[in-house]
């Protein structure tokens, strides 16, 4: 009896399997716990105790005398040296009264400081019948009768003259006036309405996003008239101040969502948002995943669709792209096109692109595994030729297979920073000459070549290019997972993915809505786009105010 | 106890629940079913013992429905003891968890086993060590997290053993299942032990009809879950039955992979199945283990009103202990014997006890 038992006392190799199988994961979720912690110490959403800012212009409280000549002594100390600081000085005419005119070149529309500054000054000057009365309120008469400007501030202190001037404003210091007037003469340099370069569509608005931040809004409110989107304003940055904008239709979008992402912007704590993929990363929910929990857009057609579906929308002062969140996987397969084309055309599109993705990010996986592990899965004759063509290479197929992918993304990657006119003809080498090459040569079979040129083309079809460059990075450790355990790493492989899919939210909506839980009504809208009469209502995942999409 | 609130966000819908007994039955059971229903029955008929036992299973899922909408929003280990009071409820809780450590075990057993025979010179630690990390992943997403991953699986697994298990049908042979109830009722009858045992999936209600959004369609989600996995296992055997013979399929370990592997098809992107088939059905096992790791290690915290993820963790090694213990496959399968046995006793019987008791001492509400 004792014996028996005995024999069913795991052995000292199993107990140390045993104990491996609970070390590694804890120390896995510990690592992870200090990388997020660390993560989230040292940038927004929980910041630690920021330094103070330190400011160089120590003007701060200094009052503006009035007494002209210290006045433009003060002014020229504090920002003389800058390069693009301009002071004209002149004479109102009719009057004894100096005037500097402070102003950034560059920045500034100087036609309308000549037009509407000096002409006015020097030119008309104060009528005979004025000039008693002129001196004793001159700051009015100045606003009121002289100045021919839309936009006219008075400030008393040196920092926010100095300030305004830098940002664009045109300081006027007027002997004997304890005040500057400052002007709104900004005017930056801005690009035309192009069309977005990494969304093109064939059919579509052509209009693509700017960096300038009131053509965005601009474009936003144009695209129809609408009472209820609402735009937002926040300021982000502690050193250099941007604007952010928040826009939403206000009796759609889920006002928890609103709140949320409100609170979270206003918790970023950064000293210049320079791209919209600042405020990405400041604001996303999981640091560590390789999934994007937001989308990207240059297109202000897609931004309009999103907020139609009860999301909200991001932009950023200095950039083309504008945030649309919260986004669920299948999101970032539907490209507008699906809309505007007709239903047929648009869901053959929809599940091309589903199959793409696929196969961008296994293709390769189940080639490794395929030939290394099962060539007997594949038909017979399929695998004797493939076998037949990889006789002389001298790789295992995981090498081969690296090697080609690798240098495809090279190729990429190239691909991005060449030249417009020789980007082409480079492609060309690159793809079809050294891919023949290195077949010729022996290095790789040619159905590796077919395969990682499927893959790559694939990836291409993803119409955000940034769950592109996810499914790529992801295709390797697919690689990696069939290289060391076959089509069962492969499977693996998928779980885990699927597993960190089904864990994984973008402001509060699971990402992957509305493929599970399944619900038909959110089903019209993944696979196949139904046609329109069809689609009535909202998006359920988005818990929208207004659910019918007709009102 | 910490009545009614199951984390009010952690909830899952109908289908979910559905979907989840429908994977959790889905399991290891379906390579071997056909070989062990012909071993006891020694009939062709085995599909009609099917058919019943599938209603047996339907009846008894009905009780368990039943006895949870008593108490909403409470799962197994937290009404027992109102029901039985503390002592029995330990004990009873502690079989139930042990049970579902068990299947857990026995799963990932079979995982190992299958698993070398797909990857040979593999050593079957590192087959099963990366499958179980992967579960424990996704068992710390919690239930809802769960249920999402099972209807993405579902979907695929069911589609590929269905054209799987479909192009068989050109070696299906009907004289292979005639005559019927030739050699009488009998053997039938003999036939409906061993399915009742690949039926055990249905217990997950216990704990799973605690999540739902709308506990008033728990009896749906139950006749959904059983009536699929009725098709699939009823679609299994007569195929496997028409295409092996039941003398043929008698001295095979994974009859449904010997099936897969006895026919080739031409022009199509793969020609043989067998691995396609057990790749595939990976996903299934997977889903089995999961749910089952993740019910056992929900039965401790709740019984000792802890945090959960600690005996998450802490089941890991316990199951893969339990799972190496058996030292050939045919332990194995005698294990997987016993525990159906036990699973009907636990969950066939101990449910009725527990309903009547309840109703007796008016324990939780009475269900509108």
């Amino acid at each position: 009896m004792w014996s028996i038992l005995m024999t069913f006392i795991p052995s000292w190799k199993l107990i140390a399997q045993a104990f491996l199988l609970l070390a590694v994961p804890v120390l896995m979720i510990l690592m992870s716990k200090v990388i997020r912690k660390s993560v989230v110490n040292t940038f927004a959403l929980k910041p630690d105790s920021p330094s103070p800012p330190e400011t160089e212009i120590g003007l701060a409280n200094v009052p503006i005398t009035g007494t002209y000549d210290s006045d433009i002594v003060t002014v020229r100390n504090a920002i003389g040296d800058q390069a693009d600081v301009l002071i004209r000085e002149i004479v109102i005419s009719g009057t004894e009264t100096r005037v500097a005119i402070v102003f950034l070149e560059g920045l500034t529309d100087s036609d309308l400081i000549d037009s509407h500054l000096i002409t006015p000054l020097i030119h008309r000057g104060v009528p005979e019948e004025d000039r008693s009365s002129f001196h004793d309120s001159l700051s009015a008469y100045l606003t009121e009768r002289l100045i021919p400007a839309s936009d006219i501030k008075k400030s008393s202190d040196f920092q926010a003259l100095v300030e305004g001037i830098l940002f664009g404003q045109t300081g006027v210091l007027v002997e004997g006036l304890q005040e500057v007037l400052l002007i709104g003469t900004a005017k930056g340099k801005s690009r035309s309405l192009e069309e977005p370069m990494s969304e093109a569509l064939l059919r579509g608005p052509r209009t693509g996003f700017t960096e300038r931040i009131s053509d965005n809004t601009g474009l936003l409110r144009r695209h129809g008239e609408n009472g209820s989107l609402t735009l937002t304003k926040f300021q982000i940055g502690s050193r250099v101040k941007k604007i952010l904008i928040l826009a939403y239709m206000r009796d759609i979008a889920d006002p928890n969502l609103v709140d949320e992402v409100t609170s979270r912007i206003q918790r970023i704590d950064i000293d210049d948002p320079i791209e919209s993929g600042y405020i990405e990363q400041l604001i996303e929910d999981n640091v560590l995943s390789p999934f994007q929990q937001m989308q990207n857009t240059e297109r202000p057609d897609r931004v309009i669709a999103g907020l139609l579906e009860g999301r909200v929308a991001i932009l950023l002062d200095g950039t083309p792209f504008a945030l649309v969140l919260p986004v669920t996987f299948s999101m970032l397969l539907q490209s507008p096109e699906d809309y505007y084309e007709r239903w047929l055309p648009g869901s053959f599109m929809r599940l091309l692109r589903f199959l793409a993705a696929l196969l961008a990010l296994l293709a390769p996986a189940l080639y490794i595994s395929f030939i290394s592990f099962h060539p007997g899965l594949i038909p017979t004759k399929l695998a004797l030729s493939i076998i037949e063509n990889r006789q002389g290479v001298p790789f295992p197929s995981f090498i081969e297979a690296l090697i080609m992918e690798i240098s495809i993304e090279i190729l990429r990657e190239a691909g991005i920073r060449l030249p417009k006119p020789i980007g082409p003809a480079m492609g060309i080498v690159g793809g079809l000459i050294i891919g023949d090459a290195a077949v010729n040569a022996g290095i790789v079979s040619p159905f590796l070549v077919i395969v990682v040129a499927v893959t790559a083309i694939s990836s291409f079809t993803i119409p955000v290019y940034s769950a592109g460059l996810t499914l790529r990075i992801l295709r390797f450790t697919g690689m990696f997972c069939a290289a060391t355990l076959g089509l069962f790493g492969v499977v693996m492989f998928f779980l885990l993915i699927c597993s960190h899919l089904v864990r994984l939210k973008s402001f509060g909506v699971p990402y992957v809505t509305p493929i599970v839980p399944y619900g038909f009504s959110d089903w019209k809208d993944l696979f196949v786009r139904v046609p329109l009469k069809i689609m009535k209502m909202r998006p359920v995942m988005f818990n929208a105010k207004d659910k019918d999409r007709r009102n | 106890m910490s009545g009614t609130s199951n984390s009010q966000k952690d909830q899952i819908t109908t289908s979910q629940t559905a979907v989840m007994v429908i994977n959790y039955m889905l399991g290891a059971g379906i390579l071997t079913l056909p070989r062990t229903m012909v071993e006891a029955a020694k009939t062709p008929d085995v599909w009609i013992s099917i058919l019943i036992s599938g209603t047996i299973i339907l009846a008894s899922g009905w009780i368990i429905v039943k006895l949870c909408s008593r108490f909403q929003g409470q799962t197994l280990f937290q009404f027992l003891p109102e029901i039985t009071g503390r002592a029995i409820a330990m004990l009873i809780s502690i079989l139930v968890i042990s049970y579902f450590l068990a299947i857990s075990a026995f799963e990932i057993r079979i995982m190992a086993e299958t698993g070398f025979y797909l990857l040979e010179g593999t050593p079957s630690w590192a087959i099963v060590m990366t499958f179980m990390w992967i579960g424990l992943y996704l068992i710390l997403g919690g239930v809802s997290c769960l249920s999402r991953l099972y209807e993405i699986i579902l979907p695929i697994t069911l589609v590929f053993f269905l054209i799987a298990i479909l192009l068989s049908s050109r070696i299906f042979d009907i004289d292979h299942l005639r005559p019927v109830l030739g050699s009488g009722i009998t053997p039938v009858l003999k036939g409906i032990k061993p399915s009742l045992l690949s039926f055990t999936g249905y217990e997950i209600m216990l704990v799973a009809l605690a999540y739902m959004k709308n506990q008033g369609k728990a009896n749906k989600a139950m006749i959904a879950g059983v009536t699929v996995p009725v098709v699939i296992y009823l679609i299994t055997v007569i195929m496997v039955i028409g295409g092996l013979s039941i003398n043929g399929l008698e001295k095979r370990t994974w009859p449904t992979l010997d099936l897969m592997r006895s026919f080739e098809v031409q022009g199509l992107i793969f020609e043989r199945f067998e691995s396609l088939l057990l790749v595939i059905w990976i996903m299934q096992i997977f889903s089995t283990f999961t749910v089952t790791h993740y019910a056992a290690s929900l039965g401790w915290s709740q019984m000792f009103n802890r945090n959960f993820r600690p005996f998450v963790f802490a089941m890991l090694p316990v199951i893969y202990l339990i799972a190496m213990v058996p030292k050939d496959i045919n332990q194995v399968f005698n294990l997987g014997d016993m525990f159906g046995n036990v699973s009907v006793y636990l969950f066939g019987g101990v449910p009725l006890i527990l309903l009547f008791v309840s109703i007796l001492r008016k324990k939780g509400a009475k269900p509108e």
